[in-house]
């Protein structure tokens, strides 16, 4: 009675617009108030929720894409990215989907991805006579890689769930994203080609050169990064505010894009995003708890290990489940709720913590393009100025590209596993 | 008084804004002592402790801002589909469920202050209750924005949908 009653104010208050976080704070409290609990454990399991050391690096890494989206980086990676692939079929839709890859070794996010790459490419796209649906779809698609790429804020919160390290999450994501990336350019590809979509001329290996000589600087951020976290040498946290200090110094002082008078509005646009999702994780932990208490894991694990404990069988549930709950729920929210009761799950049929973490994660990414409640198909539809229904159907192919690439990840552990084994022994 | 609402909105937001700034900045701070401190071989014990502390501050004058920025994540498809009035009675109502949850909450949350009393931080040494409190004040900060939340919409200041900082 007492769970029923947790689960029905969760689902009202999700449907009647309530913001997710204190949507989980109300179906907390109504639990524990029906349960006869005290509510003081309500305030104690926000702040174990928050006080949690890797959650320590998420604002820095949201600075860190921050100061280098306002620094001027967008424009050059895009000319990077089309200086490469442009002279292709379909040329834009492939620096879009290049662009993104090279975007999320920076930000972390795909909202942040979806809007700042397509405020620039999708009516670029259009004036160069792309559809509109089409440039919305290839910018939503490609966004969904950005929190794959390391550095990733929802691999962050994994790792403070389960206590895998990020260094081995962030790397277990690489080859996963690039293989999405390059899946898309190809589904891209066929269907520029099919509809004789445009591409530009070649513009020779100068302007590679040079183009490269402009991202270099942010896309040595994405190395930084990882080298910091694999060296041992420092910690999460530690790496993310090195990465605030060297995107200031690049945006303000090598491209010079970056005024200082701008720099405390975006440490507090920075901290306030940062708090919104630490909020959330505090209100989670305490719908977290309940779950645990009231042994959900435990009883999720037990009903389908009676159906099957054949480990791919659970592999494919796992994914479904996640592909239904990713359409409806917002990501973090999801991982939060989702994450420790489908762990024991996998544990329970001996999947490696880290692959099921790895394709966890992929699947809810592509939740975030998936109606109704798909944030980047929002943002890139509104970037174009379209009503939802064409963008969804323009997105369908790179929607099932990204389910293929989420199976071959699923069902082919070392794609995730492989490179953390390989660089962190 | 439209005017007045305005500017006392705009005032609370940037006071939130400007903690949330300054907890961000200690923690910065903290953390890059904590680096030069280990490349010349006098890391001091103090700055872990610290940042988590700088974190939960920011924490506790942001996520008032988070809700009125929409970072507290709205999932609002179904709701602002619907005809109007009822999208902008839901914000009221979402508003006002917000605000409900946060004063509720906030004698609990006092009595988890309280108990922080008998603790103190094994670096810093400061008493618990300093750290408990930014519950308490984030409980606080959400009450107050979403108590503006349903002033603005009554007084007819804002339609209560999600302010981004440069809309303020």
């Amino acid at each position: 009675m007492d769970v029923a009653i947790l689960f029905s104010v969760f689902v009202a208050g999700l449907a009647l617009g309530i913001p997710v976080a204190i949507t989980l704070g109300l179906s907390s409290l109504a639990y524990l108030l029906f349960a006869g609990m005290p509510p003081v454990v309500m305030p104690q399991k926000m702040y174990a929720g928050m006080d949690v050391f890797v959650l320590l690096s998420i604002p820095g890494f949201i600075l860190a894409g921050n100061l280098m989206n306002q620094g001027g980086i967008t424009h050059r990676i895009i000319r990077f990215a089309n200086a490469l692939v442009g002279w292709i079929r379909g040329g834009l839709g492939l620096t879009n989907i290049s662009a993104s890859m090279l975007f999320g070794g920076i930000t972390g996010t795909a909202v942040a991805d979806a809007a700042s790459l397509g405020g620039v490419l999708i009516p670029g796209m259009k004036k160069a006579g792309y559809p509109a649906d089409f440039s919305a779809a290839v910018t939503a698609a490609s966004s969904t890689v950005g929190p794959i790429i390391p550095p990733s804020v929802p691999m962050i919160i994994v790792g403070a769930l389960s206590g895998i390290s990020v260094g081995k999450m962030f790397l277990a994501g690489a080859i996963p994203g690039i293989l999405m990336g390059v899946a898309m350019m190809v589904t891209c590809y066929i269907i520029s080609v099919r509809r004789g979509y445009p591409h530009q001329p070649w513009q020779g290996w100068g302007e590679v050169a040079r183009s490269f000589g402009g991202a270099i600087w942010a896309i040595a951020m994405t190395f930084l990064i990882i080298y910091g976290l694999l060296s041992g040498y420092a910690t999460p946290t530690e790496t993310a505010v090195v990465a605030s200090v060297y995107a200031f110094i690049v945006g303000a002082f090598i491209y010079r894009e970056l005024p200082i008078r701008k720099v405390p509005g975006i440490v507090a646009d920075s901290a306030v995003s940062a708090a919104g999702i630490l909020a959330l994780v505090g209100f989670a932990n305490v719908f977290g708890w309940i779950l645990v208490s009231e042994r959900i894991p435990q009883a999720i694990a037990d009903s389908v290990l009676s159906l099957t404990d054949n480990k791919f069988l659970v592999i494919l549930l796992i994914n479904i489940l996640l592909l239904f709950v990713g359409m409806f729920m917002e990501t973090i929210a999801a991982l939060i709720i989702l994450f420790v009761p489908l762990l024991s799950l996998s544990n329970a049929v001996g999947i490696d913590p880290l692959h099921f973490a790895t394709f966890a994660v992929l699947n809810l990414m592509i939740g975030l393009t998936t109606p109704p409640v798909g944030v980047c198909l929002f943002v890139c539809a509104n970037i174009a100025r379209l009503p939802l229904a064409p963008v969804v159907r323009a997105i369908l192919p790179f929607l099932l590209t990204n389910i293929l690439v989420l199976l071959a990840v699923s069902f082919f552990p070392p794609l995730a596993t492989w490179l953390p084994s390989v660089l962190t022994n | 008084m439209v005017k007045h609402v305005d500017r006392f909105i705009g005032a609370v937001v940037l006071l939130a804004r400007i903690g949330a700034g300054l907890g961000f900045a200690v923690l910065m701070g903290a953390v890059l002592v904590q680096v030069i401190g280990r490349l010349s071989g006098t890391s001091p014990v103090w700055t872990e402790e610290l940042t988590r502390y700088a974190l939960l501050y920011m924490v506790a004058f942001g996520a008032g801002a988070a809700l009125r920025s929409g970072d507290l994540v709205n999932v609002d498809v179904i709701s602002e589909s619907l005809p109007a009035p009822l999208p902008w009675l839901l914000r009221l109502l979402a508003a006002l469920a917000t605000a409900g949850l946060a004063i509720f909450l906030l004698s609990h949350a006092w009595r988890y202050v309280s108990i922080g009393k008998m603790q103190t931080s094994p670096a810093l040494g400061i008493r618990m209750d300093y750290v408990h409190f930014t519950v308490w004040l984030m409980l606080v900060g959400l009450a107050v924005f979403a108590l503006l939340r349903v002033i603005g919409m009554l007084s007819g200041t804002e339609d209560g949908k999600p302010h981004r900082p440069e809309e303020e």
